[in-house]
Protein backbone atom coordinates (compact mmCIF):
# COMPACT_ATOMS: atom_id res chain seq x y z
CA UNK A 1 0.00 0.00 0.00
CA UNK A 2 3.29 2.21 0.44
CA UNK A 3 4.62 2.25 -2.92
CA UNK A 4 3.57 4.78 -4.76
CA UNK A 5 2.16 2.84 -8.67
CA UNK A 6 1.28 5.69 -10.06
CA UNK A 7 3.28 9.11 -10.22
CA UNK A 8 2.37 12.49 -12.64
CA UNK A 9 5.39 14.63 -12.29
CA UNK A 10 4.53 18.66 -13.93
CA UNK A 11 2.66 16.59 -16.59
CA UNK A 12 1.57 19.19 -19.01
CA UNK A 13 -0.27 18.47 -22.36
CA UNK A 14 -0.10 21.08 -25.06
CA UNK A 15 -1.97 21.22 -28.56
CA UNK A 16 0.09 23.29 -30.78
CA UNK A 17 -1.87 25.02 -33.69
CA UNK A 18 -1.13 26.91 -36.40
CA UNK A 19 -0.84 30.65 -34.39
CA UNK A 20 -1.99 29.55 -30.81
CA UNK A 21 -1.17 26.62 -28.06
CA UNK A 22 -3.73 25.47 -26.45
CA UNK A 23 -2.73 24.27 -22.96
CA UNK A 24 -5.01 21.17 -21.88
CA UNK A 25 -3.64 19.92 -19.02
CA UNK A 26 -0.51 22.50 -16.86
CA UNK A 27 1.52 21.03 -14.43
CA UNK A 28 -0.23 17.84 -12.71
CA UNK A 29 1.28 16.17 -9.94
CA UNK A 30 -0.21 13.38 -8.04
CA UNK A 31 0.49 10.19 -7.26
CA UNK A 32 -1.17 6.93 -6.47
CA UNK A 33 -0.22 4.39 -4.17
CA UNK A 34 -0.77 0.83 -4.77
CA UNK A 35 -4.25 -0.92 -4.60
CA UNK A 36 -5.87 2.65 -4.12
CA UNK A 37 -9.22 3.52 -5.68
CA UNK A 38 -8.96 7.13 -7.06
CA UNK A 39 -11.82 9.04 -8.85
CA UNK A 40 -11.03 12.39 -10.78
CA UNK A 41 -14.37 14.53 -10.93
CA UNK A 42 -14.28 18.21 -12.79
CA UNK A 43 -16.44 20.22 -15.46
CA UNK A 44 -16.06 19.69 -18.88
CA UNK A 45 -13.49 20.42 -20.65
CA UNK A 46 -11.11 20.34 -17.60
CA UNK A 47 -8.95 17.23 -19.15
CA UNK A 48 -9.71 14.55 -17.15
CA UNK A 49 -10.15 12.16 -19.94
CA UNK A 50 -7.05 13.59 -21.73
CA UNK A 51 -5.43 12.81 -18.32
CA UNK A 52 -6.25 9.52 -18.65
CA UNK A 53 -5.73 9.03 -22.24
CA UNK A 54 -1.68 9.93 -21.14
CA UNK A 55 -2.17 7.64 -17.96
CA UNK A 56 -3.33 5.09 -20.75
CA UNK A 57 -0.55 5.95 -23.06
CA UNK A 58 -2.34 6.77 -26.36
CA UNK A 59 -0.84 10.66 -26.12
CA UNK A 60 2.22 11.77 -24.52
CA UNK A 61 2.68 14.76 -22.20
CA UNK A 62 4.44 17.67 -23.89
CA UNK A 63 5.79 18.09 -20.36
CA UNK A 64 6.78 16.73 -17.38
CA UNK A 65 6.52 12.61 -17.35
CA UNK A 66 4.08 9.90 -15.54
CA UNK A 67 5.67 6.77 -14.30
CA UNK A 68 4.05 3.65 -13.27
CA UNK A 69 6.11 1.28 -10.93
CA UNK A 70 9.49 3.62 -11.39
CA UNK A 71 9.31 3.58 -14.88
CA UNK A 72 8.40 6.15 -17.58
CA UNK A 73 5.71 4.98 -19.60
CA UNK A 74 6.35 4.29 -23.33
CA UNK A 75 2.95 3.70 -24.60
CA UNK A 76 -0.10 1.15 -23.56
CA UNK A 77 0.70 -1.95 -22.05
CA UNK A 78 -0.47 -4.82 -20.41
CA UNK A 79 -0.40 -4.01 -16.77
CA UNK A 80 -3.27 -1.45 -17.74
CA UNK A 81 -6.91 -2.14 -18.53
CA UNK A 82 -8.78 0.77 -20.03
CA UNK A 83 -13.17 1.24 -20.46
CA UNK A 84 -13.64 4.17 -22.42
CA UNK A 85 -16.30 6.58 -22.30
CA UNK A 86 -17.61 5.73 -25.88
CA UNK A 87 -18.52 2.02 -25.82
CA UNK A 88 -15.42 0.56 -27.31
CA UNK A 89 -16.02 -2.45 -28.59
CA UNK A 90 -15.31 -3.91 -32.25
CA UNK A 91 -18.64 -3.65 -34.13
CA UNK A 92 -17.38 -6.89 -36.40
CA UNK A 93 -16.88 -9.11 -33.58
CA UNK A 94 -19.51 -10.75 -31.25
CA UNK A 95 -19.95 -9.95 -27.38
CA UNK A 96 -18.10 -13.06 -26.75
CA UNK A 97 -15.51 -12.86 -29.37
CA UNK A 98 -14.32 -9.07 -28.45
CA UNK A 99 -13.51 -10.52 -24.72
CA UNK A 100 -11.94 -13.67 -26.45
CA UNK A 101 -9.88 -11.23 -29.05
CA UNK A 102 -8.60 -8.60 -25.53
CA UNK A 103 -7.42 -11.80 -23.94
CA UNK A 104 -5.65 -13.41 -26.79
CA UNK A 105 -3.44 -10.70 -27.10
CA UNK A 106 -2.54 -11.82 -23.34
CA UNK A 107 -2.29 -15.16 -23.38
CA UNK A 108 -0.54 -16.42 -27.02
CA UNK A 109 -0.73 -20.22 -25.63
CA UNK A 110 -4.16 -20.83 -24.49
CA UNK A 111 -6.35 -22.83 -26.24
CA UNK A 112 -9.74 -20.92 -27.92
CA UNK A 113 -11.66 -22.79 -25.83
CA UNK A 114 -10.29 -21.46 -22.44
CA UNK A 115 -10.58 -18.61 -23.70
CA UNK A 116 -14.02 -18.78 -24.25
CA UNK A 117 -14.58 -20.04 -21.05
CA UNK A 118 -12.94 -17.01 -18.96
CA UNK A 119 -15.38 -14.28 -21.43
CA UNK A 120 -18.27 -16.99 -20.57
CA UNK A 121 -17.47 -16.32 -16.98
CA UNK A 122 -16.76 -12.50 -17.36
CA UNK A 123 -19.63 -12.43 -19.40
CA UNK A 124 -21.86 -12.97 -16.64
CA UNK A 125 -20.39 -11.33 -14.41
CA UNK A 126 -22.30 -8.29 -16.30
CA UNK A 127 -25.23 -10.41 -16.59
CA UNK A 128 -24.91 -10.63 -20.46
CA UNK A 129 -24.40 -14.42 -20.76
CA UNK A 130 -27.38 -14.95 -23.13
CA UNK A 131 -26.13 -11.68 -25.26
CA UNK A 132 -22.67 -13.63 -25.58
CA UNK A 133 -23.64 -14.21 -29.65
CA UNK A 134 -25.09 -10.76 -30.74
CA UNK A 135 -23.07 -8.17 -32.35
CA UNK A 136 -22.52 -4.87 -30.29
CA UNK A 137 -25.21 -3.09 -33.10
CA UNK A 138 -27.63 -5.80 -31.36
CA UNK A 139 -27.12 -4.28 -27.63
CA UNK A 140 -28.21 -1.18 -26.25
CA UNK A 141 -25.36 1.53 -25.08
CA UNK A 142 -25.45 0.51 -21.43
CA UNK A 143 -25.04 -3.31 -22.66
CA UNK A 144 -22.27 -2.09 -24.88
CA UNK A 145 -20.11 -0.75 -22.07
CA UNK A 146 -20.93 -4.09 -19.63
CA UNK A 147 -19.45 -5.90 -22.42
CA UNK A 148 -16.61 -3.36 -22.39
CA UNK A 149 -16.07 -3.70 -18.07
CA UNK A 150 -16.30 -7.11 -18.69
CA UNK A 151 -13.48 -7.37 -21.12
CA UNK A 152 -11.24 -4.76 -18.90
CA UNK A 153 -12.24 -7.15 -16.15
CA UNK A 154 -11.42 -10.26 -17.55
CA UNK A 155 -8.10 -9.12 -19.05
CA UNK A 156 -7.21 -9.14 -15.41
CA UNK A 157 -4.58 -6.32 -14.95
CA UNK A 158 -3.26 -4.78 -12.22
CA UNK A 159 -4.35 -0.95 -13.09
CA UNK A 160 -8.14 0.09 -14.29
CA UNK A 161 -8.28 3.37 -16.02
CA UNK A 162 -12.02 4.15 -16.80
CA UNK A 163 -13.25 6.89 -18.35
CA UNK A 164 -17.04 7.62 -17.31
CA UNK A 165 -17.61 3.61 -17.75
CA UNK A 166 -21.21 3.96 -16.05
CA UNK A 167 -22.50 7.44 -18.33
CA UNK A 168 -24.51 5.40 -20.40
CA UNK A 169 -25.46 2.77 -18.15
CA UNK A 170 -29.21 3.10 -16.59
CA UNK A 171 -29.59 3.32 -12.81
CA UNK A 172 -30.48 0.32 -12.01
CA UNK A 173 -27.29 -1.76 -13.86
CA UNK A 174 -24.85 1.28 -12.71
CA UNK A 175 -25.19 0.72 -9.17
CA UNK A 176 -24.95 -3.32 -9.88
CA UNK A 177 -21.70 -2.35 -12.13
CA UNK A 178 -20.07 -0.29 -9.06
CA UNK A 179 -20.53 -3.44 -6.51
CA UNK A 180 -19.03 -5.26 -9.55
CA UNK A 181 -16.51 -3.04 -9.87
CA UNK A 182 -15.55 -2.85 -5.91
CA UNK A 183 -15.59 -6.86 -5.62
CA UNK A 184 -13.49 -6.82 -8.86
CA UNK A 185 -11.18 -3.93 -7.00
CA UNK A 186 -10.88 -5.94 -3.84
CA UNK A 187 -11.26 -9.84 -5.21
CA UNK A 188 -8.93 -11.18 -2.07
CA UNK A 189 -5.08 -11.57 -3.31
CA UNK A 190 -4.32 -8.04 -4.35
CA UNK A 191 -5.80 -4.95 -4.22
CA UNK A 192 -6.05 -3.60 -8.00
CA UNK A 193 -5.68 0.55 -8.53
CA UNK A 194 -8.40 1.85 -10.17
CA UNK A 195 -8.60 5.57 -11.40
CA UNK A 196 -11.66 6.33 -12.48
CA UNK A 197 -13.29 9.40 -14.41
CA UNK A 198 -16.72 10.46 -13.65
CA UNK A 199 -18.74 13.32 -13.10
CA UNK A 200 -21.06 11.89 -10.57
CA UNK A 201 -20.03 13.30 -7.42
CA UNK A 202 -22.24 10.08 -5.23
CA UNK A 203 -20.45 7.97 -7.31
CA UNK A 204 -16.88 9.15 -6.56
CA UNK A 205 -17.73 9.12 -2.59
CA UNK A 206 -19.02 5.83 -2.51
CA UNK A 207 -16.38 4.20 -4.48
CA UNK A 208 -12.67 6.29 -3.78
CA UNK A 209 -10.34 6.39 -1.33
CA UNK A 210 -9.30 9.65 -3.01
CA UNK A 211 -11.05 11.77 -4.88
CA UNK A 212 -9.20 14.56 -6.95
CA UNK A 213 -11.06 17.69 -8.56
CA UNK A 214 -9.50 19.26 -11.45
CA UNK A 215 -10.53 23.28 -12.64
CA UNK A 216 -10.66 23.86 -16.35
CA UNK A 217 -8.93 26.16 -18.75
CA UNK A 218 -5.90 25.10 -18.26
CA UNK A 219 -7.02 21.40 -16.49
CA UNK A 220 -4.80 21.44 -13.17
CA UNK A 221 -5.96 20.03 -10.06
CA UNK A 222 -7.82 21.79 -8.24
CA UNK A 223 -7.88 19.51 -4.34
CA UNK A 224 -7.31 16.33 -3.21
CA UNK A 225 -9.70 15.01 -0.97
CA UNK A 226 -9.39 11.69 1.22
CA UNK A 227 -12.53 9.84 1.66
CA UNK A 228 -12.18 7.53 4.88
CA UNK A 229 -15.57 6.05 5.25
CA UNK A 230 -15.06 2.19 6.42
CA UNK A 231 -15.22 -0.17 3.38
CA UNK A 232 -17.89 -2.47 3.07
CA UNK A 233 -19.51 0.98 2.13
CA UNK A 234 -23.18 0.61 2.96
CA UNK A 235 -24.68 2.98 -0.01
CA UNK A 236 -28.39 3.47 1.80
CA UNK A 237 -27.18 4.47 5.91
CA UNK A 238 -23.97 6.06 3.86
CA UNK A 239 -26.00 8.57 2.19
CA UNK A 240 -27.90 10.16 5.23
CA UNK A 241 -24.82 10.84 7.23
CA UNK A 242 -24.38 13.80 8.49
CA UNK A 243 -20.30 13.37 7.08
CA UNK A 244 -21.42 11.83 3.55
CA UNK A 245 -23.57 15.54 3.12
CA UNK A 246 -21.05 18.18 4.33
CA UNK A 247 -18.79 16.06 1.90
CA UNK A 248 -21.40 16.28 -0.92
CA UNK A 249 -21.77 20.02 -0.42
CA UNK A 250 -17.89 20.16 -0.38
CA UNK A 251 -17.27 18.63 -3.74
CA UNK A 252 -20.46 20.32 -5.14
CA UNK A 253 -18.84 23.47 -4.52
CA UNK A 254 -15.65 22.18 -5.65
CA UNK A 255 -17.17 21.25 -8.82
CA UNK A 256 -19.32 24.86 -9.59
CA UNK A 257 -17.07 26.84 -9.01
CA UNK A 258 -15.67 27.18 -11.79
CA UNK A 259 -18.87 27.29 -13.62
CA UNK A 260 -20.28 30.52 -11.59
CA UNK A 261 -16.69 32.26 -11.89
CA UNK A 262 -16.85 31.65 -15.69
CA UNK A 263 -20.12 33.04 -16.11
CA UNK A 264 -19.50 36.55 -14.11
CA UNK A 265 -20.28 35.62 -10.98
CA UNK A 266 -23.94 35.18 -11.33
CA UNK A 267 -26.05 32.66 -9.98
CA UNK A 268 -26.53 29.27 -11.99
CA UNK A 269 -29.76 27.33 -12.19
CA UNK A 270 -28.83 23.77 -12.83
CA UNK B 1 -57.23 -17.64 -54.94
CA UNK B 2 -58.01 -14.05 -55.07
CA UNK B 3 -54.15 -13.71 -55.10
CA UNK B 4 -54.05 -15.21 -59.10
CA UNK B 5 -56.60 -12.89 -59.78
CA UNK B 6 -54.03 -10.09 -59.20
CA UNK B 7 -53.06 -7.79 -62.21
CA UNK B 8 -49.97 -10.83 -62.67
CA UNK B 9 -52.64 -13.77 -62.87
CA UNK B 10 -54.51 -11.44 -65.56
CA UNK B 11 -51.26 -11.16 -67.80
CA UNK B 12 -50.73 -14.50 -67.27
CA UNK B 13 -54.15 -15.88 -68.51
CA UNK B 14 -53.59 -12.98 -70.97
CA UNK B 15 -50.29 -14.05 -72.26
CA UNK B 16 -51.28 -17.93 -72.80
CA UNK B 17 -54.93 -16.19 -75.03
CA UNK B 18 -52.72 -14.67 -77.32
CA UNK B 19 -52.07 -17.87 -78.89
CA UNK B 20 -55.12 -18.06 -80.36
CA UNK B 21 -54.52 -15.33 -82.82
CA UNK B 22 -53.10 -17.29 -85.31
CA UNK B 23 -49.36 -15.95 -86.19
CA UNK B 24 -48.59 -13.79 -89.28
CA UNK B 25 -45.10 -14.05 -89.51
CA UNK B 26 -43.95 -17.95 -91.05
CA UNK B 27 -41.97 -20.57 -89.55
CA UNK B 28 -42.66 -19.71 -86.00
CA UNK B 29 -42.79 -22.73 -83.82
CA UNK B 30 -45.33 -21.12 -80.53
CA UNK B 31 -44.36 -23.38 -78.25
CA UNK B 32 -41.05 -22.12 -77.11
CA UNK B 33 -43.21 -18.19 -76.00
CA UNK B 34 -45.53 -20.22 -74.75
CA UNK B 35 -42.99 -22.80 -72.27
CA UNK B 36 -41.84 -19.20 -71.19
CA UNK B 37 -45.05 -17.76 -70.32
CA UNK B 38 -45.71 -21.16 -68.36
CA UNK B 39 -42.23 -21.34 -66.84
CA UNK B 40 -42.69 -17.53 -65.38
CA UNK B 41 -46.10 -18.54 -64.01
CA UNK B 42 -45.29 -21.47 -62.62
CA UNK B 43 -42.17 -19.86 -60.79
CA UNK B 44 -44.53 -17.39 -59.51
CA UNK B 45 -47.42 -20.00 -58.41
CA UNK B 46 -44.69 -21.44 -56.62
CA UNK B 47 -43.34 -18.61 -54.87
CA UNK B 48 -46.65 -17.49 -54.14
CA UNK B 49 -47.36 -20.64 -52.28
CA UNK B 50 -44.32 -21.18 -50.53
CA UNK B 51 -43.33 -18.14 -49.46
CA UNK B 52 -44.48 -16.94 -45.76
CA UNK B 53 -42.85 -13.72 -46.61
CA UNK B 54 -45.90 -11.54 -48.28
CA UNK B 55 -43.59 -8.35 -49.29
CA UNK B 56 -41.09 -10.25 -51.52
CA UNK B 57 -44.43 -12.86 -53.09
CA UNK B 58 -45.98 -9.05 -53.77
CA UNK B 59 -42.32 -8.12 -55.19
CA UNK B 60 -42.08 -11.20 -57.79
CA UNK B 61 -45.46 -10.89 -58.70
CA UNK B 62 -45.14 -6.88 -59.62
CA UNK B 63 -41.66 -8.16 -61.32
CA UNK B 64 -43.72 -11.45 -62.68
CA UNK B 65 -46.34 -8.84 -64.23
CA UNK B 66 -43.83 -6.27 -66.03
CA UNK B 67 -41.82 -9.36 -67.46
CA UNK B 68 -44.84 -10.98 -68.83
CA UNK B 69 -46.84 -7.09 -70.10
CA UNK B 70 -43.08 -6.61 -72.13
CA UNK B 71 -43.14 -10.61 -73.43
CA UNK B 72 -47.10 -9.52 -74.59
CA UNK B 73 -45.81 -6.55 -76.37
CA UNK B 74 -42.81 -8.59 -78.09
CA UNK B 75 -45.56 -11.12 -78.98
CA UNK B 76 -47.89 -9.09 -80.74
CA UNK B 77 -45.24 -6.52 -82.42
CA UNK B 78 -43.44 -9.76 -84.05
CA UNK B 79 -45.41 -12.94 -84.70
CA UNK B 80 -48.63 -12.24 -84.08
CA UNK B 81 -49.12 -8.80 -86.14
CA UNK B 82 -45.49 -8.28 -87.47
CA UNK B 83 -45.66 -4.52 -86.69
CA UNK B 84 -42.11 -4.24 -86.75
CA UNK B 85 -38.80 -4.96 -89.20
CA UNK B 86 -38.06 -8.92 -89.15
CA UNK B 87 -34.88 -9.02 -89.27
CA UNK B 88 -34.01 -6.37 -86.89
CA UNK B 89 -37.08 -7.57 -84.44
CA UNK B 90 -37.61 -11.59 -84.00
CA UNK B 91 -40.50 -12.78 -82.61
CA UNK B 92 -39.61 -14.36 -78.93
CA UNK B 93 -39.86 -17.54 -80.29
CA UNK B 94 -37.56 -17.62 -82.40
CA UNK B 95 -35.19 -16.11 -79.73
CA UNK B 96 -36.07 -18.37 -77.07
CA UNK B 97 -35.63 -21.53 -79.63
CA UNK B 98 -31.82 -20.22 -80.32
CA UNK B 99 -31.21 -20.29 -76.29
CA UNK B 100 -31.79 -24.26 -76.74
CA UNK B 101 -29.95 -24.56 -79.89
CA UNK B 102 -27.10 -22.27 -78.65
CA UNK B 103 -26.28 -23.53 -75.60
CA UNK B 104 -23.47 -25.05 -75.80
CA UNK B 105 -21.92 -21.96 -78.12
CA UNK B 106 -22.75 -19.86 -74.91
CA UNK B 107 -21.76 -21.73 -72.29
CA UNK B 108 -18.41 -22.12 -74.10
CA UNK B 109 -18.52 -18.56 -74.09
CA UNK B 110 -18.97 -18.20 -70.32
CA UNK B 111 -16.30 -20.06 -69.45
CA UNK B 112 -14.37 -18.12 -71.79
CA UNK B 113 -15.53 -15.12 -70.49
CA UNK B 114 -15.51 -15.82 -66.88
CA UNK B 115 -11.88 -17.09 -67.29
CA UNK B 116 -11.34 -13.12 -67.85
CA UNK B 117 -13.10 -11.73 -65.79
CA UNK B 118 -12.23 -13.59 -62.36
CA UNK B 119 -8.58 -13.78 -63.41
CA UNK B 120 -8.52 -9.76 -63.74
CA UNK B 121 -10.91 -9.05 -61.13
CA UNK B 122 -9.80 -11.63 -58.19
CA UNK B 123 -5.76 -10.53 -59.24
CA UNK B 124 -7.28 -6.80 -58.52
CA UNK B 125 -8.57 -7.73 -55.40
CA UNK B 126 -5.53 -9.52 -54.12
CA UNK B 127 -3.39 -6.65 -55.33
CA UNK B 128 -5.27 -3.66 -54.36
CA UNK B 129 -6.14 -4.68 -50.93
CA UNK B 130 -3.39 -5.70 -48.88
CA UNK B 131 -1.55 -3.00 -51.19
CA UNK B 132 -3.98 -0.43 -49.64
CA UNK B 133 -4.04 -1.89 -46.41
CA UNK B 134 -0.18 -1.51 -46.04
CA UNK B 135 -0.44 2.26 -47.42
CA UNK B 136 -3.45 3.49 -45.62
CA UNK B 137 -1.87 3.00 -42.22
CA UNK B 138 1.09 4.96 -42.60
CA UNK B 139 0.42 8.44 -42.78
CA UNK B 140 2.88 9.63 -44.57
CA UNK B 141 2.67 6.78 -47.37
CA UNK B 142 -0.51 7.36 -47.62
CA UNK B 143 -0.39 11.41 -47.98
CA UNK B 144 2.22 10.38 -50.80
CA UNK B 145 -0.01 7.76 -52.60
CA UNK B 146 -3.28 9.48 -52.10
CA UNK B 147 -2.51 12.89 -54.65
CA UNK B 148 -1.28 9.81 -57.00
CA UNK B 149 -4.10 8.14 -57.15
CA UNK B 150 -6.35 11.10 -57.82
CA UNK B 151 -4.16 11.24 -61.38
CA UNK B 152 -3.97 8.00 -62.34
CA UNK B 153 -7.28 6.86 -60.61
CA UNK B 154 -9.61 8.38 -62.96
CA UNK B 155 -8.40 7.62 -66.56
CA UNK B 156 -10.69 5.67 -68.11
CA UNK B 157 -9.54 2.28 -68.59
CA UNK B 158 -10.40 1.42 -72.04
CA UNK B 159 -7.64 4.11 -73.33
CA UNK B 160 -5.32 1.33 -72.09
CA UNK B 161 -6.27 -1.17 -74.21
CA UNK B 162 -4.62 -0.69 -77.45
CA UNK B 163 -1.04 -0.23 -75.97
CA UNK B 164 -2.07 -3.32 -73.95
CA UNK B 165 -2.97 -5.60 -76.61
CA UNK B 166 0.71 -4.33 -78.05
CA UNK B 167 2.39 -4.92 -75.12
CA UNK B 168 1.26 -8.66 -73.87
CA UNK B 169 1.80 -11.40 -76.28
CA UNK B 170 -1.34 -12.43 -75.73
CA UNK B 171 -5.56 -11.43 -76.33
CA UNK B 172 -6.26 -13.20 -72.86
CA UNK B 173 -2.86 -12.00 -70.94
CA UNK B 174 -3.90 -8.02 -72.74
CA UNK B 175 -7.74 -8.61 -71.27
CA UNK B 176 -7.01 -10.07 -67.77
CA UNK B 177 -4.61 -6.97 -67.57
CA UNK B 178 -7.41 -4.61 -68.55
CA UNK B 179 -9.78 -5.82 -66.45
CA UNK B 180 -7.34 -5.87 -63.56
CA UNK B 181 -6.29 -2.05 -63.91
CA UNK B 182 -9.89 -1.48 -64.06
CA UNK B 183 -10.90 -3.02 -61.21
CA UNK B 184 -7.79 -1.83 -59.32
CA UNK B 185 -8.51 1.87 -58.79
CA UNK B 186 -11.66 1.80 -57.09
CA UNK B 187 -11.00 -0.82 -54.68
CA UNK B 188 -7.48 0.30 -54.18
CA UNK B 189 -8.92 3.64 -53.29
CA UNK B 190 -11.66 2.82 -51.53
CA UNK B 191 -9.79 0.14 -49.26
CA UNK B 192 -7.10 3.69 -48.74
CA UNK B 193 -9.94 5.75 -47.65
CA UNK B 194 -11.37 3.24 -45.53
CA UNK B 195 -8.41 2.57 -43.95
CA UNK B 196 -7.08 5.71 -43.16
CA UNK B 197 -11.04 6.75 -42.12
CA UNK B 198 -11.35 3.99 -39.49
CA UNK B 199 -12.20 5.63 -36.59
CA UNK B 200 -9.68 6.50 -34.29
CA UNK B 201 -11.96 4.77 -30.91
CA UNK B 202 -11.42 1.74 -32.81
CA UNK B 203 -7.92 2.06 -33.13
CA UNK B 204 -7.03 3.10 -29.16
CA UNK B 205 -9.30 0.16 -28.13
CA UNK B 206 -7.32 -2.01 -30.08
CA UNK B 207 -3.82 0.26 -28.43
CA UNK B 208 -5.33 -0.26 -24.86
CA UNK B 209 -5.44 -4.10 -25.69
CA UNK B 210 -1.79 -4.28 -26.98
CA UNK B 211 -2.68 -5.61 -30.11
CA UNK B 212 0.59 -6.09 -31.84
CA UNK B 213 0.72 -4.87 -35.23
CA UNK B 214 -0.31 -8.17 -37.13
CA UNK B 215 -3.67 -8.51 -35.34
CA UNK B 216 -3.74 -4.77 -35.51
CA UNK B 217 -3.85 -4.55 -39.64
CA UNK B 218 -5.66 -8.01 -39.84
CA UNK B 219 -7.97 -8.32 -37.18
CA UNK B 220 -9.08 -4.72 -36.63
CA UNK B 221 -7.91 -2.25 -39.40
CA UNK B 222 -9.30 -4.97 -42.34
CA UNK B 223 -12.61 -5.39 -40.85
CA UNK B 224 -13.38 -1.85 -39.31
CA UNK B 225 -12.57 -0.94 -43.39
CA UNK B 226 -14.69 -3.73 -45.00
CA UNK B 227 -17.82 -1.35 -46.02
CA UNK B 228 -15.62 0.89 -47.79
CA UNK B 229 -13.80 -2.05 -49.60
CA UNK B 230 -16.95 -3.89 -50.74
CA UNK B 231 -17.62 -0.33 -51.94
CA UNK B 232 -14.71 -0.20 -54.45
CA UNK B 233 -15.35 -4.10 -54.76
CA UNK B 234 -18.99 -3.45 -56.06
CA UNK B 235 -17.70 -0.64 -58.27
CA UNK B 236 -15.04 -2.35 -59.42
CA UNK B 237 -16.63 -5.46 -60.27
CA UNK B 238 -18.96 -3.23 -62.90
CA UNK B 239 -16.37 -2.05 -64.43
CA UNK B 240 -14.75 -5.73 -64.70
CA UNK B 241 -17.87 -6.59 -66.74
CA UNK B 242 -18.13 -3.26 -69.25
CA UNK B 243 -14.67 -3.65 -69.73
CA UNK B 244 -14.47 -7.40 -70.44
CA UNK B 245 -17.39 -6.96 -73.18
CA UNK B 246 -15.77 -3.91 -74.26
CA UNK B 247 -11.88 -5.87 -74.67
CA UNK B 248 -14.15 -8.86 -75.93
CA UNK B 249 -15.91 -7.09 -78.97
CA UNK B 250 -12.65 -5.99 -79.86
CA UNK B 251 -10.19 -8.87 -79.70
CA UNK B 252 -11.48 -11.57 -78.98
CA UNK B 253 -12.24 -14.90 -80.67
CA UNK B 254 -14.14 -16.57 -78.28
CA UNK B 255 -16.16 -15.96 -75.09
CA UNK B 256 -20.00 -13.59 -74.60
CA UNK B 257 -18.97 -10.36 -75.88
CA UNK B 258 -17.17 -11.79 -78.87
CA UNK B 259 -20.40 -13.59 -79.47
CA UNK B 260 -22.24 -11.00 -79.55
CA UNK B 261 -20.28 -9.00 -81.84
CA UNK B 262 -19.57 -11.54 -84.17
CA UNK B 263 -23.25 -12.54 -84.63
CA UNK B 264 -24.00 -8.56 -85.46
CA UNK B 265 -21.45 -8.60 -88.24
CA UNK B 266 -23.49 -11.37 -90.33
CA UNK B 267 -26.96 -9.29 -89.09
CA UNK B 268 -27.82 -12.34 -87.29
CA UNK B 269 -30.16 -10.07 -84.69
CA UNK B 270 -31.50 -12.77 -83.28
CA UNK B 271 -28.16 -14.42 -82.01
CA UNK B 272 -27.19 -11.35 -80.66
CA UNK B 273 -29.96 -10.37 -78.46
CA UNK B 274 -30.14 -14.66 -77.28
CA UNK B 275 -26.54 -13.19 -76.36
CA UNK B 276 -27.58 -9.82 -74.82
CA UNK B 277 -30.04 -11.70 -72.83
CA UNK B 278 -27.69 -14.19 -71.56
CA UNK B 279 -24.90 -11.49 -70.40
CA UNK B 280 -28.21 -9.88 -68.62
CA UNK B 281 -29.01 -13.62 -66.49
CA UNK B 282 -25.17 -13.87 -65.94
CA UNK B 283 -24.53 -10.94 -64.65
CA UNK B 284 -27.47 -10.86 -62.38
CA UNK B 285 -26.14 -14.23 -61.12
CA UNK B 286 -22.73 -12.61 -60.18
CA UNK B 287 -24.47 -9.82 -58.74
CA UNK B 288 -26.34 -12.29 -56.53
CA UNK B 289 -23.71 -13.75 -55.85
CA UNK B 290 -21.57 -10.55 -54.65
CA UNK B 291 -24.06 -9.47 -52.73
CA UNK B 292 -24.87 -12.78 -50.86
CA UNK B 293 -21.12 -12.64 -50.44
CA UNK B 294 -21.06 -8.52 -49.22
CA UNK B 295 -24.31 -10.02 -46.39
CA UNK B 296 -22.22 -11.89 -45.09
CA UNK B 297 -18.98 -9.90 -44.39
CA UNK B 298 -21.23 -7.07 -43.19
CA UNK B 299 -23.57 -9.15 -41.18
CA UNK B 300 -22.32 -7.19 -38.20
CA UNK B 301 -24.25 -4.00 -39.38
CA UNK B 302 -27.44 -4.59 -39.11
Amino acid sequence: MLRSKITLKNVSLVYEDENTDFCAIKDINFSIKKGEFVSIIGPSGCGKSTLLNLMTGLNFPTDGCILIDGEQIKGTGTERGVVFQHYSLFPWMSAQKNLVFGLKQLHRNKSKKDLEEIADRYLSMVGLKDFKNKYPSQLSGGMQQRVAIARAFAMNPSILLMDEPFGAVDAKNRVILQELLLKLWDNGSEKKTVILVTHDIDEAILLSDRIIVMSASPGTVKEEINIDFERPRERSSLIKSVKYTNLRNKLVNLFYDDLIEKIGGAEVVI
Amino acid sequence: MKKLLSATGVLFLLALLLELIPEKREGIIPLYYITVVAFLGLLYILIAVFSKNKEKVETVGDVTAIILGLLIVWELATAKFDLLDKLLFPAPSVVFELFVSEWKELLKGLVSSLELLFGGYVLALLVAIPLALFIGWRKRLYRAVKPLTKVLGPIPTIVYIPYTIALLPTFKASSIFVIFIGAFWPIFINTLNGVFNVEKKIVDSAKAINVNERAMLFNVILPAAMPSIISGATIGLVLSFILLTAAEMIGATSGLGWYVKYFSDFADYPRVIVGIIFIGIVVTGITFLFDKIEGYLLRWRR
